[in-house]
């Protein structure tokens, strides 16, 4: 899963940045609405966090924009302008939630689960496929019950994934999706990741779909 | 009608005490001219009387007689007012002859002995006869053929039967002055009137701007009172901005402080520890105060404004999309219905405020229905002038019985397993009441709470 933070006040921001990526996903951040407004229109982000106060451009433009070239990614705006008109304005614009200043760490993360959950049309913070299963909120995987140990980009692989259940995802959207835009990519790695992966949940569920990609889903009972 | 201390009172007075003492002045005037020309006209009669005296006189040993008798039969009526008289200067009463209207009396001559007279020279004045009547008296002196001594002629007109003339000529000049001063105070009063008349046209805009019905002067006006009106509405004008800015101002502060302080309560948050937890506490107590500051800043600044008046379907329509979107995952159905041309004679973001509020709390309570309702007042709180209703109901567990009270006070929450900060519904109510509104909390056909809004109305306006 990758977000995209745009925030202007940098202590802000960093906080926003650590605590998001804690939490498994790939982070990319931007500190003025035009840089982000470029980053939002042209990476592929799970969904985007934005401060409305932003230099240069200001939120509900930027969402504006998004909106009107159609970038559907969830986007949860951030304002210290907490007025029911300001919240009007951002949800007329495109927004998906609101957090007001100042806020708790916590309210953000879930407000983005939740945001994520709803983009792939899960009701509830657990997901499963057979034996396996995913809660976003405690970020806990397990297999018939028992508790799996990953490392960060094997849970955001996995989550990413499990949040696309069922459809084939392509190795350069996997890259695109688990990695912020300074890492020095390799699809090459994926493979890698994969297998370890696969090794390390101990049944079916991650298949190989040969020149295509991946695809999570049930395992079968033939096999 | 008029009050002592309005213009129209001052215009009125100052102009109709001129007219009366005009008027006065013109009818003495004109009355004491009237009484000249008929003493005038009088003496040219006596004297006409005067001249057949002196064509028919002679003397017969010094003592003077009238040959024929006069023409006017007046001068023989006894004591009537109408007399002649011709008498030597020493007074000798053998040597006088006069009227028969006269009887055996004789006028005084002594206001005529006046040592400097020359002869020929007339003389005229008012005496009294025997009978109370005022005579007009010419007297004039002439040496007559056959001696040299001078005779005072002297003729009496009766002045009291031209008396009555004049007063009858008084009384017709007092009727017509009169009329005549009715007449311009009536003109005083419409001009008045009339003049004034853009003054309580300009009171009528200014009391529907206070009213929030208009936001500045619109009519056009004389050019006295449009340099005014011009004034007036620069004033309004500057008075919006200042708002404007001071609203401005405060939201920026608001930006400035609560990016701030998430950061401190998150660092907090991460280092944990004594410094930690001491530093969540502070900047929670520094979340309220810049929460309750703003909120006060607000209040200040509202509280000055004036003329606005706000689409109430458009406000409420609004925040249910938004918050339809908010919660998007519980899949709440909102039976909704807004009446047309519903105007809040107030601030659009109060109205907003005070139902956001109450939306908030219905879709964060409800069992998955809510209702909303836009409508003209069923039960205004002052018939005067014109109310709307603002309804919002839920399904969800409403308020325990007594709890509405408690629930409308500053900082108090019923519930705390939900998120809040325990000022909405006191925002709502104290909001309502600066309008001279009400909220009203009730139990919902529902289930839930039923809340009413009652505000008052703009009947239409452009704000």
């Amino acid at each position: 899963m990758r977000l995209l933070v745009v925030e202007d006040d940098p202590d802000l921001n960093r906080q926003l940045v650590t605590a998001l990526g804690d939490a498994g996903y790939a982070v990319d951040t931007a500190s003025d609405g035009e840089e982000g407004h470029f980053l939002g229109d042209t990476e592929p982000y799970d969904a985007v966090i934005l401060d409305i106060g932003l230099p240069v451009m200001d939120g509900v433009s930027v969402l504006e924009n998004w909106r009107r070239d159609g970038r559907k990614m969830p986007v949860l705006i951030l304002t210290a302008r907490d007025r029911w008109s300001d919240k009007v304005a951002g949800f007329d614009a495109g927004a998906d939630d609101y957090v007001a200043k100042p806020f708790h760490m916590e309210e953000v993360l879930a407000r983005v689960r939740a945001l994520l959950r709803r983009a792939s049309g899960n009701a509830s913070s657990e997901m499963t496929c057979g034996d396996l299963a995913l809660d976003t909120s405690s970020a806990r995987v397990t297999v018939d019950g028992g508790a799996i140990k990953l490392t960060s980009l094997e849970f955001r692989l996995l989550s990413y994934m499990m949040h696309h259940k069922g459809k084939v995802i392509s190795r350069t959207e996997l890259v695109e999706h688990l990695y912020d835009q300074d890492f020095d990519r390799d699809s090459n790695t994926i493979e890698v990741f994969v297998g370890r992966l696969r090794k390390k949940l101990g049944i079916d569920v991650l298949k190989t779909v040969r020149g295509l990609g991946y695809c999570l889903s049930e395992p079968d009972d033939q096999s | 009608m008029i009050s002592r201390s309005s213009l129209a009172f001052r215009l009125i007075a100052a102009a109709s005490v001129v007219s009366v003492v005009l008027l006065i002045a013109a009818g003495i005037l004109l009355s004491s001219l009237f009484t000249a020309a008929v003493e005038r006209s009088l003496d040219a009669r006596l004297q006409a009387v005067m001249d057949g005296l002196l064509a028919s006189v002679e003397l017969e040993k010094e003592v003077p007689k009238i040959n024929n008798v006069l023409a006017d039969t007046r001068f023989e009526i006894p004591l009537a007012g109408w007399y002649w008289q011709i008498s030597s200067l020493d007074g000798d009463p053998a040597r006088q002859v006069a009227s028969a209207s006269l009887l055996d009396e004789r006028l005084p001559l002594t206001q005529f002995m006046k040592s400097d007279r020359r002869p020929g020279n007339r003389m005229s004045g008012y005496l009294t006869d025997q009978s109370g009547n005022t005579l007009r008296v010419i007297e004039q002196r002439f040496t007559l053929f056959g001696s040299k001594e001078q005779y005072s002629f002297l003729v009496a007109g009766n002045f009291d039967e031209l008396q009555t003339e004049v007063s009858a000529f008084n009384n017709a000049l007092i009727a017509v002055l009169g009329l005549l001063g009715l007449g311009l105070v009536a003109a005083i009063l419409l001009q008045v009137r009339y003049g004034l008349r853009p003054l309580s046209d300009l009171q009528g805009e200014l009391s529907e701007i206070r009213e929030g019905e208009q936001e500045r002067i619109a009519g056009s006006y004389p050019d006295e009172i449009q340099t005014v009106t011009d004034e007036l509405n620069l004033l309004l004008k500057s008075n919006t901005e200042v708002i404007e800015r001071a609203r401005t101002q405060v939201g920026n502060l608001a930006h400035a402080l609560k990016t701030p302080l998430s950061v401190l309560t998150n660092e907090a948050g991460i280092h944990g520890g004594k410094l930690g937890s001491k530093v969540s506490e502070q900047t929670g107590v520094m979340r309220d105060q810049v929460s309750m500051y703003l909120d006060r800043a607000r209040r200040a600044a509202r509280a000055k404004t004036i003329g606005s008046s706000t689409d109430a379907s458009d406000v409420v329509r609004s925040i249910v999309r938004t918050l339809e979107r908010i919660h998007v995952d519980s899949k709440i159905l909102v039976k909704a219905s807004y009446d047309t041309d519903i105007r809040f004679r107030g601030e659009r973001q109060d109205l907003e405020e005070m139902v956001g509020n109450l939306l908030d709390n219905a879709f964060k309570w409800t069992g998955g229905k809510v209702a909303v309702g836009v409508r003209p007042s069923a039960s205004p709180i002052d018939k005067r002038i014109a109310w709307i209703d603002v309804c919002v109901e839920d399904n969800g567990p409403g308020l325990p019985d007594g709890g509405a009270a408690i629930a409308m006070e500053r900082g108090k929450r019923l519930d705390e397993t939900k998120p809040g900060s325990g000022l909405g519904l006191s925002i709502v109510s104290e909001t309502a009441a600066m309008y001279g509104g009400k909220l009203f909390l009730d139990k919902s056909d529902l289930g839930g709470l039923h809340a009413v809004l009652t505000l008052p109305a703009a009947r239409r306006g452009d704000g």
